[in-house]
């Protein structure tokens, strides 16, 4: 005899169960506990954080924040770890003999060692700033006040989180994207993490339009950061149009709002050391990998001029695709070097120009002014396209790890080269077109 | 009387009724204790956007179409 | 040496916890086949040796999501020793859900009364010796945050792990329920191979909810069109 379960229990048989084991511990619960909740801080505090106006200006406000204590801190730390490894370059030539030995020190093993890790403070400064934000609660109400927005533009609430930690670092960035249930709005967020400017890009920035932009430079960093936001909101949306597979709204928005509390130092200090690790692993080897090819490729076949070297055969090979874009040999030299890891950009320029890896920025600037190796209009080109282009190859890995998928990581690829050069290209006729050198 | 949780306005409470969905939201819900005869309240109401909810205890937020899905028995006895 | 795994609702401290009885030293991996992340760590007290198992955080033990498909093999497939369930003693009718559950699992719970102080700062008092009586199992408070009742909480998961005989708690379901649950379970216990692996009760339960992964399971079943016939 066939018995229809639902018939039975007079409801959908989980949500039964479900509301039985409630009213258990309905029933038990006056058994054990004792007193009520009174209104506390929690309570207060949302009524500001959650507040309709003053929510999203409080956000932008922690956000700003956030980035302030990340940049004017870590700065020192930055500097005296440069300073260092300049230092034991320098010491390397004076001590040893062999100029090809020391050369592979001072360049290679120094420069790439402080290449890394001259960008540690400010992951983990970031990612300590993030912690405490986590930690104490206030993140989720974060998420909460800015969904509306992000829904709006197509993306998860729960995707602001990962593109927050893009600005630090894609890799962490990326594998936040963890806690995102539907897999379509999961993706879609690993896709576009990586217009979110990560510090590694930068340097760049601020050496490219220190060096052509003038009093613009600023600016001109400021319009990455935000072209990056809006890129991201146009692919997120585009994607969502076209491709069959992300047809159809970002999926339901749940998450629990946990009550405020203190962090505990020991916590923040925690979870700061377990994400800027992941980037140390995963990142600090290729870069230092990286550094050392990028030495090898510019001082090989060893004592030739810089024209003949290895790196200079491969600019010259990439230029003729650059040069609509106004990008010489040397910038697409770099631009091939990004690839690898965007740390490295600054120093390949410097090693173009004939002079060492531990270059002061103002020089490597001057002789690209004078040499006119970037006008205002492709200096401004060039910094779109590094920010867009591809994805560092540590950060290819990840997107690999996390969506398990060739298709979706040779996408990431694609997508990128073509949106960069669009957009340069864009840049330059513009700038021409307006006038602009 | 039932109506969408989305319909209700800050400080209002009601009482849930049913959870219209697919399999899977419904149990997730559930899981979070929102089961028929569960005494809900809003807490903030971001609407069009999410509102964050009080259920059992906890601060749930929940985005609009889950809002619209959630059928719910207001407290007030007007409607 | 003593397999313990680590439970609890997001947000209840538990990574506190694990850093606590582990001393930060925690061995990283995946969980096999998935990209969740894995972590495991060693406790030594009073001469044993005994290993935390990290489970995700999750609400519940349905086949929703991987995180609750993750803990749930775990403590079916594996049968740790223990199972510390931690449970925020600022928010017990939620928290209590999962432990529902566990105990249904028939897994061997020591329920982690934590956020204590916080618990008490909001004015709450919590009767532990009764919910303890109540649930059957050992619970102690503790604040993750200073370590408090860290030491009492690795004297109840000894004791627990070398108890051989358990007290089986289970809810009562009302009579129309339990006559459904009843009657599955009869059939279940035809598969001998299902009935061992897992709690029977638990099964059947499951069954009923219609578990898309138990289901995947009970199709492979000589048994399936009479185990199946319920919820037909």
């Amino acid at each position: 005899m066939s018995v229809k379960a639902r018939e039975v229990l007079g409801e959908d048989p989980e949500v039964f169960f479900a509301e039985k084991r409630y009213e258990f511990i309905a029933e038990i619960l006056p058994r054990v506990l004792r007193g009520a909740r009174p209104l506390t801080l929690s309570d207060l505090l949302d009524r500001v954080f959650l507040n309709k106006y003053l929510g999203i200006p409080i956000f932008l406000a922690f956000w700003w924040a956030l980035f302030r204590f990340t940049f004017d801190v870590s700065a020192p730390f930055s500097d005296l770890i440069d300073m260092f490894f300049s230092s034991l370059g320098e010491i390397s030539y004076s001590v040893i003999g062999d100029e090809h030995i020391a050369s592979f020190l001072a360049e290679g093993i120094f420069g790439g060692l402080g290449g890394v890790l001259v960008f540690l403070p400010p992951i983990f400064f970031l990612f300590f700033g993030l912690s405490i934000l986590e930690d104490s609660g206030y993140l989720a109400r974060a998420a909460f006040v800015v969904d509306r927005i992000m829904y709006k533009l197509g993306l998860h609430g729960k995707s602001f989180i990962p593109m927050l930690i893009g600005f630090g670092c894609n890799i962490p960035g990326i594998m936040a994207t963890r806690t995102i249930d539907s897999e379509k709005d999961r993706i879609l967020t690993i896709l576009v993490n990586p217009l979110m400017s990560c510090s590694a890009r930068l340097p760049v920035y601020v050496l490219i339009g220190g060096a052509v932009l003038g009093s613009y430079a600023a600016a001109g960093t400021y319009a990455m950061y935000i072209l990056g936001i809006v890129l991201a909101v146009f692919v997120a949306l585009l994607l969502r149009r076209t491709i069959p597979y992300f047809k159809g709204r970002p999926s339901p928005f749940i998450l629990e709002l946990p009550m405020y509390s203190m962090p505990t130092f020991k916590s923040t200090l925690i979870h700061m050391w377990e994400r800027g690790v992941l980037f140390l692993k995963k990142a600090g080897t290729i870069i230092l990998a990286g550094i050392i090819v990028v030495w090898f490729l510019s001082s090989h076949p060893w004592g030739v001029p810089l024209e003949e070297t290895y790196l200079a055969m491969l600019g010259h090979a990439l230029e003729p695709i650059f040069r609509p874009l106004g990008f010489d040999w040397r910038g697409a030299v770099a631009l091939a070097f990004g690839f690898i890891a965007k740390e490295i950009v600054v120093g390949s320029f410097a090693v173009m120009f004939g002079m060492g890896e531990e270059s002061e920025i103002g020089e490597i600037q001057e002789v690209i002014r004078s040499e006119g190796i970037f006008t205002p209009v492709t200096g401004l080109a060039f910094m779109a396209f590094t920010l867009i282009y591809i994805p560092c190859v540590a950060t290819l890995g990840v997107i690999y790890r996390e969506t398990n998928s060739w298709k979706w990581t040779i996408f990431a690829v694609l997508y990128g080269l073509v949106l960069a050069y669009a957009v340069s290209l864009l840049i330059i006729t513009v700038g021409h077109g307006l006038g602009y050198m | 009387m039932r109506m969408p949780l989305a319909m209700l306005n800050e400080k209002e409470e009601a009482t849930v009724v049913e959870v219209k969905g697919g399999k899977g939201l419904v149990r997730r819900l559930s899981e979070l204790g929102l089961t028929p005869g569960t005494k809900v309240k809003i807490l903030f109401s971001n609407s069009p956007g999410p509102a964050v909810i009080d259920v059992r205890g906890s601060k749930i937020a929940l985005g609009r179409g889950l809002l619209m899905k959630i059928f719910v028995k207001p407290e007030a006895e007007t409607y | 040496m003593i397999e313990v795994a680590l439970i609890g609702n997001p947000n209840v401290g538990k990574s506190l916890l694990f850093n606590d009885l582990t001393g930060g030293k925690a061995h990283v991996g995946n969980w096999p086949g998935k990209t969740v992340e894995k972590k495991e760590g060693i406790c030594r007290y009073k001469g044993e040796e005994i290993k935390i198992v990290d489970l995700p955080g999750t609400y519940s033990l349905t086949a929703h999501s991987i995180d609750e498909l993750i803990a749930r093999d775990y403590i079916v497939k594996e049968k740790p020793d223990v199972v510390i369930d931690i449970v925020d003693a600022s928010n017990l009718e939620r928290n209590l859900y999962l432990t529902l559950q566990l105990l249904e699992l028939e897994a061997n719970v020591v329920i982690a009364l934590n956020k204590y102080d916080i618990a008490k700062s909001l004015g709450y008092r919590i009767d532990v010796d009764e919910l303890s009586r109540i649930l059957g199992v050992r619970v102690i408070p503790t604040v993750a945050t200073t370590k408090e009742g860290i030491d009492k909480l690795l004297e109840a998961v000894l004791e627990a792990a070398r108890e051989k005989k358990r007290r089986k708690v289970t809810i009562g379901y009302g009579k129309a329920a339990e006559k459904l649950i009843s009657r599955v379970e009869r059939t279940i216990l035809k598969d001998k191979d299902l009935s061992s692996r897992y709690p029977t009760r638990w099964l059947a339960i499951k069954i009923l909810e219609g578990d898309e992964e138990i289901l995947k399971e009970v199709e492979k079943s000589r048994f399936r069109n009479e185990i199946l016939e319920v919820i037909k």
